[in-house]
């Protein structure tokens, strides 16, 4: 039995510095950076404070559009509100169209606590070990709580506020969550379970406590004589790690019959999908990047497609120096021949690495590459001195016709996945 | 995205462990006694101590860098591992799926926050000082996987959920979807509980639950083996032979959604409720009372042995119909305490020395 058609009707995105796609778009276009010092990261000394964030700025356009309270409700919450609102109105879809239909929510995110909730916390704390639950409860706003953030909070308040009441699912697949969410959504509608469905991911761990976790790891860049513009530079044979970062986007998709039937306009079509378990190592790939290949092939399978038809691929590109290599050799395998007519983004060198939030982010980036034909640039990327010449990173904007993208997320633990994305 | 035709997925094993121990046991033993936390005396809950990893599964250093979530579920997934490895499939056959409440969750800061306390001038040092270095894969719900993955060797489809209440039966679905579609031969679904820590208190007060019942809360993990055909030698199979999901913020409107999931449980085998024999759902939940008043069905349930699962309370109840007794079709019954609404529908069937030959 052939499955439905699974179209894409609408976006939302906040990135740092963007507060729509569009805004992103024409940032990356124009090869600007989203990556600058964070303010915390500053205070609190840390030797390189560089990194994406949403500033005060953006917090203060995000929470006055938040219809609830916001003494008792997360950033989490306000931000997934606003990147919602922007998707709908994108579909042209009013607030309770989710709840006539069998619709589902799909959310990928990673937990957030920061280090004032510990302090917080510690204070009601004795020398036991034993924590006065009564009297911290007693002395705290909602919002306020130590600990009071939840991985799925976002997920809740978009599905009590749309008032869906089919498939709520909050995917927690570290930096493959957001790509995992939308192909949950596309697998739900294409086999029939739903019509509609809001997928993508809200990620806010541009903190000190991720930095601290990430660092301990390796994972971050750490060379300070690049400005934080510069440290970014996936595929380059200089670079050091990955510059941490936030923000969310979300997709509207749905059946073809259904976004027919109300006459939506569609912005392009998902494909196909995989996701693969490498099971490996932790925190590197298989060193010949035959999983990744394996994930991107199955995609191209799902989607019924060769690797001929691909003109573009959106990279998960962390600038990492095992993560670069794994996905270079991969690529090189899925694509043969074929990899020198088509070109290649890494858009973390130009908004860092959100995590889950990435994949939502370089979906919707590959989605209006395909809606206006124009290849992003790779920032800090210099083709003479690239260690992978055969992949054609852009250094600047390129107008071509793109019919069909490939987007790679390849997560800590082997969590990897591909999407395959087209023209509706 | 092509769609087979409906393979049947079967649950050819199964493994357990919480307050009622590590084999399952039935819904009407004696139940167990909660007992006070350490963090706070006043609160009951049916806790378990991390167990140790089966030998010969894992890394042996493995268990020093596990907190006591991922510890449970590696330990209920390990238990598999001879079985999954007597079906001799590829690596690349084998799909993961995992339900894992907040993976990424502070609960192994707590010694931070009580340094911290007595140094709150020196706030990061000692967050530092108390964190492990490698604290971010740790708590990474892939991490988890990663190590099931890497010992059981699943190398097909995977899958993460990450939320209090209807993880397990996402987790269930997505792995029978990857059966019945062809992607994989086998999965290997696994959940466990939330840690019981000061924080799950803390949420439960700053989001209240839709459905916050009078529950004690229980540490535990589930895993369950799929398979595309019933176990070698097995008396009997243990079919999945429906499921549905819903959600409803709103608890005027979850009778409705209930009764709406029931039946599209049902739907697939053209059953209505009259014809299942064994009910296992909470009947202490109004709503799910509510739905069975007229049936005649007596509902049983683990919660009263073991506590509440949250998110490992599916796949729990999924393992016991496994290895007890069960009537020809079996409908298992959630109602989250966030809302969420599951059936599962479980049918039964004796096997045949013919049947049971005819597969591999």
């Amino acid at each position: 039995m052939q499955a439905r058609e699974v179209l894409v009707t609408g976006y939302g995105l906040v990135a740092p510095t963007a507060l729509d796609a569009a805004s992103l778009f024409t940032t990356i276009s124009k090869k600007r950076s989203c990556i600058r010092q964070h303010p915390a990261f500053v205070e609190l000394g840390f030797a390189n404070p560089a990194a994406g964030f949403v500033d005060e700025q953006q917090w203060q356009v995000i929470a006055a559009a938040f219809p609830g309270d916001l003494q008792t409700t997360s950033r989490q919450e306000w931000l997934a509100h606003y990147v919602a609102c922007q998707a709908l109105a994108h579909a042209g879809l009013a607030d309770g169209a989710f709840a006539r239909i069998a619709s589902g929510i799909f959310v990928g995110a990673n937990k957030h606590c920061v280090s004032g909730d510990l302090r917080d916390a510690s204070r009601y704390m004795d020398d036991q070990g034993r924590v006065d639950l009564d009297q911290y409860l007693d002395n705290h706003t909602l919002s306020g709580g130590a600990f009071a953030r939840r991985v799925d909070q976002q997920t809740r308040h978009l599905a009590e506020w749309l008032g869906v009441r089919d498939h709520i699912s909050t995917h927690s697949d570290a930096c493959a969550a957001g790509t995992m969410a939308i192909g949950s959504a596309y697998r739900a509608i294409a086999r029939g379970e739903i019509d509609l469905a809001l997928c993508g991911a809200v990620e806010l761990m541009a903190h000190e406590l991720s930095y601290y976790s990430f660092d301990g790891l390796g994972a971050l860049c750490q060379r300070v004589d690049f400005s934080p513009q510069e440290q970014s530079r996936p595929f380059m044979p200089d670079r050091c790690g990955f510059v941490l970062s936030e923000g969310a986007a979300l997709l509207v998709l749905e059946s073809r019959e259904h976004a027919e039937r109300r006459q939506a306009r569609p912005l392009g079509r998902v494909l196909g999908y995989a996701n693969l378990c490498e099971a490996e190592k932790i925190t590197s790939s298989s060193r010949d990047g035959s999983k990744y290949a394996a994930c991107m092939a199955a995609a191209l399978t799902d989607a019924g497609l060769a690797s001929a038809a691909v003109d573009h691929v959106n990279v998960h590109g962390t600038s990492t120096q095992a993560n670069d290599r794994c996905e270079a050799l991969g690529l090189a395998q899925v694509f043969g021949e074929t990899i020198e007519q088509m070109t290649f983004t890494a858009n973390k060198s130009a908004v860092g690495h959100s995590l889950a939030g990435s994949g939502a982010i370089e979906a919707v980036l590959s989605l209006m590459s395909i809606q206006l034909g124009v290849a992003l640039p790779t920032l800090n990327f210099q083709p003479e001195k690239s260690q992978f010449p055969e992949l054609k990173f852009l250094c600047e904007p390129l107008q071509q016709p793109i019919n069909v993208v490939l987007s790679n997320s390849f997560g800590f633990g082997g969590v990897n996945s591909s999407l395959v994305l087209g023209r509706a | 995205m092509t769609r087979s035709n409906s393979t049947a997925v079967y649950i050819t094993a199964a493994s357990v462990l919480n307050a009622a121990g590590t084999e399952c046991v039935s819904r009407d033993s004696q139940p167990q006694t909660a007992l006070p936390l350490d963090f706070d005396t006043a609160r009951l809950a049916h806790c378990v101590t991390a167990p140790a990893l089966p030998a010969g599964v894992y890394d042996r250093k493995l268990s020093r860098s596990l907190e006591p979530q991922g510890a449970r579920l590696l330990y209920c997934a390990g238990r598999l591992a001879e079985t999954l490895r007597r079906l001799e499939l590829p690596d690349e056959r084998i799909a993961l799926t995992a339900a894992i409440p907040e993976v990424d969750g502070p609960s192994s800061c707590w010694d931070a926050v009580q340094a911290i306390g007595e140094q709150p001038a020196d706030l990061l040092a000692q967050f530092f000082a108390h964190t492990p270095p490698l604290h971010a894969l740790m708590m990474l719900n892939s991490s988890v996987m990663a190590h099931a993955a890497e010992a059981l060797h699943c190398k097909g489809p995977m899958g993460g959920f990450c939320s209090q209440g209807n993880a397990g039966l996402d987790a269930l679905m997505e792995a029978a979807a990857h059966l019945s579609e062809g992607r994989a031969d086998a999965a290997v679904v696994v959940s466990s509980s939330p840690n019981i820590t000061p924080a799950l208190y803390l949420r439960d007060v700053t989001h209240p639950p839709v459905n916050p019942g009078p529950w004690i809360f229980g540490e535990g993990a589930a895993a369950l083996l799929l398979s595309t055909g019933p176990a070698k030698g097995a008396q009997s199979a243990l079919r999945i032979a429906g499921f549905a999901r819903g959600y409803s913020a709103q608890p005027e409107r979850g009778v409705a959604v209930g009764r709406d999931v029931i039946e599209r449980a049902l739907s697939n085998e053209k059953l209505c409720l009259s014809d299942v024999g064994q009910v296992v759902a909470d009947g202490q939940d109004p709503q799910i009372a509510a739905l069975f008043t007229s049936a005649g069905h007596a509902l049983e349930h683990s919660k009263a042995l073991v506590g509440d699962l949250g998110t490992s309370a599916l796949l729990t109840e999924i393992a016991a119909t496994w290895a007890l007794d069960s009537s020809p079709y079996t409908l298992l019954l959630e109602h989250s305490r966030g809302g969420h609404w599951g059936a599962v529908l479980l049918a039964r069937a004796l096997l045949d020395r013919e049947t049971m030959e005819s597969y591999p």
